[in-house]
């Protein structure tokens, strides 16, 4: 059962990082957010985003075994890239629900 | 040639990508399937479905098995008849010299076998293969051997077929895909290096573009996003094969050296090469596999029998070999530990791998995939699938690409290539969908049903050809062939059938195997399917309303064409 909740937390981080990185590229934060980010904040998307694809890594190394959480973690971040590209050609906008705060602020203050 | 190295890598990419993609697609497709081979053998030998079990009491129940039950193969019988001298003995005369007895943690059933040793001298001297073998499968519950007739259509059609093609003539099949795996490892490189915005489009499909532009982008996410998956599995599917079927040197030019080698293998290890001559009994193989488990428990490595072997039978040098069921670990490691069989006293305990070999035992265990692990092996039939859906993609690609220019200069290649790509496409689905209805429907004690079952995948598939010949006519003319939308509705009527099929033949519906009697491999096969039959309706109908979209358009540009010229 833990192994699972592991399994989960990994498969969620990487979904977020790759998201994440995603809106690292000009031509998806378009299609996402209602304005432009900063320079800085895309540095921090950039950030979150490999270190979320890092903890996926980890939750992944706590579930099994190292020689099977390296392959997990691999898969999983193919998983995760191809969820990433499907949300963004169909309901990009869906993506702003996983922003981080400093990013969600930004579509909040153009709402308002 | 040409002017730049993208231009040629994009040469390379193109051309070696089409002529063997054909075989790739059977590759990445039915290698998808045998990640759950097993489960497909449970649907389609509906004796077989009860939950998986451990490797049996030797000495109580698979004792009687090889000793009674287990005869010679009638077919290898004839095949060793061919290159010995003198007829052979009587199939029930004849002695076991060595045994093996399989299972993993999702077989049901056991797989055993052995050899059967022959008087006879070879007619070739250099010959050393003088035995007959048997095979069966056995229920481990009773020691009940199944009949051996009934096809496992998951490890015995759709796993071999995505290595070997099932073309066993001159290990034909097996050379094919060797070769379109290596090209598949040069399609990668040249596809990274023609790539023009690997990262800047890592993300990017399109699908409301023009057909062109989206299958572009579908072509590359599903490249790029399980790039390592496509090299590793490409890569160790060569390893695997490398040493005893594409470059077997050790059978061939090194074979006096082979022979030297076992030899002083056996000396080293201690696991006698030879018999000794001397009749000697078999003590308890069980207490045998205890003590086994009792020093796999001691490493911190607990676990179950996988594969237990046993050679020199009834000989003084007889011994009894025990592995592991790697089930929790990616490598393939036995842990192997040997046993005296007269006295059960311990020969040998395999010693700590060097690095080389554990890092083969990783790259195979990695593609073979023996573990227990299911969120992996879904993951791995995600990465097959993304694998055919990047070559599928090349097709259209290909065909869109060079379909008009050929339509102006009255070229057949974009028709002949739409075709095979139909074929290759859902043609290989339907193949594989129609066999299980076929299964379905042959009676269960038809004899040789396998072979009927095989007749009907190969005939299923000869039809889409057919089929997607016949109507590819259109592509000639820069359309699109029919063939893709009619192919993809009776792949939906076939998968549904399978599904209704399977309920009225065994009782097992999905309400029964998800929720009443729950049995996930007959369910998981069922859903499968549902979700073939919904993809099949979704294509179907895209397609069609894409074709009378482009009719309409069509008819608008020739009213505005003729009222242009009326006025």
């Amino acid at each position: 059962m833990t192994e699972a909740l592991w399994l989960i937390a990994a498969a969620m981080a990487a979904l977020a990082g790759m998201s994440w990185l995603a809106l690292t590229l000009q031509t998806h934060r378009k299609q996402v957010l209602p304005a432009e980010l900063q320079q800085i904040s895309i540095r921090r998307l950039k950030a979150f985003g490999w270190s979320f694809l890092l903890l996926s890594a980890v939750f992944c190394f706590q579930a099994d075994h190292p020689s099977m959480a390296a392959l997990v973690w691999v898969m999983l971040q193919a998983f995760a890239a191809m969820v990433v590209a499907m949300i963004l050609s169909r309901r990009p906008v869906l993506l702003r629900f996983i922003c981080p705060p400093f990013v969600a602020e930004k579509v909040l203050m153009v709402k308002v | 040639m040409f002017n730049s190295l993208r231009m040629s890598m994009g040469w390379v990419h193109t051309w070696m990508g089409l002529v063997l993609g054909f075989v790739l697609m059977i590759c990445f497709f039915f290698g998808a399937l045998s990640v759950f081979d097993r489960e497909i053998d449970r649907w389609s030998i509906p004796d077989t479905r009860f939950k998986p079990q451990p490797m049996p009491s030797f000495d109580e129940v698979l004792k009687p098995v090889f000793f009674e039950k287990l005869k010679p193969d009638p077919v290898d019988m004839a095949a060793t008849e061919k290159r010995v001298i003198g007829p052979l003995p009587n199939p029930e005369t004849m002695e076991l010299e060595s045994l093996f007895a399989y299972t993993t943690h999702r077989d049901p059933v056991l797989r055993v076998g052995g050899e059967f040793g022959i008087p006879n001298e070879p007619k070739d001297a250099t010959d050393d293969h003088l035995h007959v073998h048997g095979r069966g499968t056995v229920d481990p519950r009773t020691g009940e051997m199944l009949s051996d007739d009934a096809l496992k259509i998951g490890s015995e059609w759709f796993y071999p077929m995505h290595f070997s093609l099932n073309l066993s003539w001159m290990m034909l099949g097996y050379w094919i895909v060797g070769l379109a795996a290596l090209m598949m490892l040069a399609a990668l490189v040249t596809g990274v290096i023609i790539h023009r915005k690997l990262f800047s489009e890592f993300f990017t499909f399109r699908p409301r573009k023009h057909v062109l532009r989206s299958s572009l982008d579908l072509h590359n996410v599903t490249g790029v996003v399980a790039l390592p998956f496509h090299f590793f599995f490409a890569f160790t599917g060569l390893v695997i094969f490398a040493s005893n079927v594409y470059l077997p040197v050790s059978h061939t030019t090194l074979e006096p050296l082979h022979e030297q080698h076992e030899v002083q293998e056996a000396a080293r290890t201690g696991l006698p090469h030879e018999e000794a001559g001397v009749a000697a009994p078999i003590a308890s193989v069980d207490s045998m596999v205890a003590e086994a488990k009792r020093r796999w428990a001691e490493r911190d490595m607990a676990g179950e029998v996988g594969f237990l072997y046993m050679n020199h039978l009834g000989d003084e040098n007889g011994y009894v070999s025990i592995y592991r069921a790697g089930s929790d670990r990616v490598a393939l490691v036995g842990e192997g530990i040997h046993f005296k069989a007269s006295t059960g006293e311990i020969i040998r305990e395999d010693p700590p791998r060097s690095v080389v070999a554990s890092i083969d035992e990783f790259l195979t265990g990695l593609h073979l995939q023996h573990f227990e692990h299911w969120l992996l092996r879904w993951l791995y039939v995600f990465g097959g699938l993304l694998g055919a859906i990047c070559i599928a993609t090349g097709f259209v690609l290909f065909v869109e690409k060079r379909k008009a220019k050929h339509a102006k200069t009255g070229s057949q290649g974009s028709r002949i290539v739409d075709a095979m790509a139909v074929t290759t496409v859902t043609g290989m689905v339907l193949a594989a969908v129609g066999m299980l209805v076929a299964n379905r429907l042959l009676p269960a004690d038809l004899a040789d049903k396998g072979q009927w079952e095989q007749t009907a995948f190969w005939s299923v598939w000869g039809l889409a050809f057919l089929h997607a010949a016949w109507r590819s006519a259109p592509v000639a003319q820069a359309r699109r062939n029919p063939a893709w939308r009619e192919q993809a509705w009776v792949l939906a009527g076939l998968s549904l059938s399978a599904v209704v099929l399977n309920w009225t033949t065994t009782g097992d519906h999905l309400i029964k195997t998800l929720f009443t009697d729950t049995y996930w491999a007959v369910a998981g096969v069922d859903l499968s399917l549902i979700v073939t039959a919904v993809i099949g309706i979704y294509a179907a109908r895209k397609l069609k309303a894409a074709e009378l979209a482009k009719a309409q358009s069509n008819k608008g540009a020739k009213r505005r064409k003729q009222v242009n010229a009326y006025d």
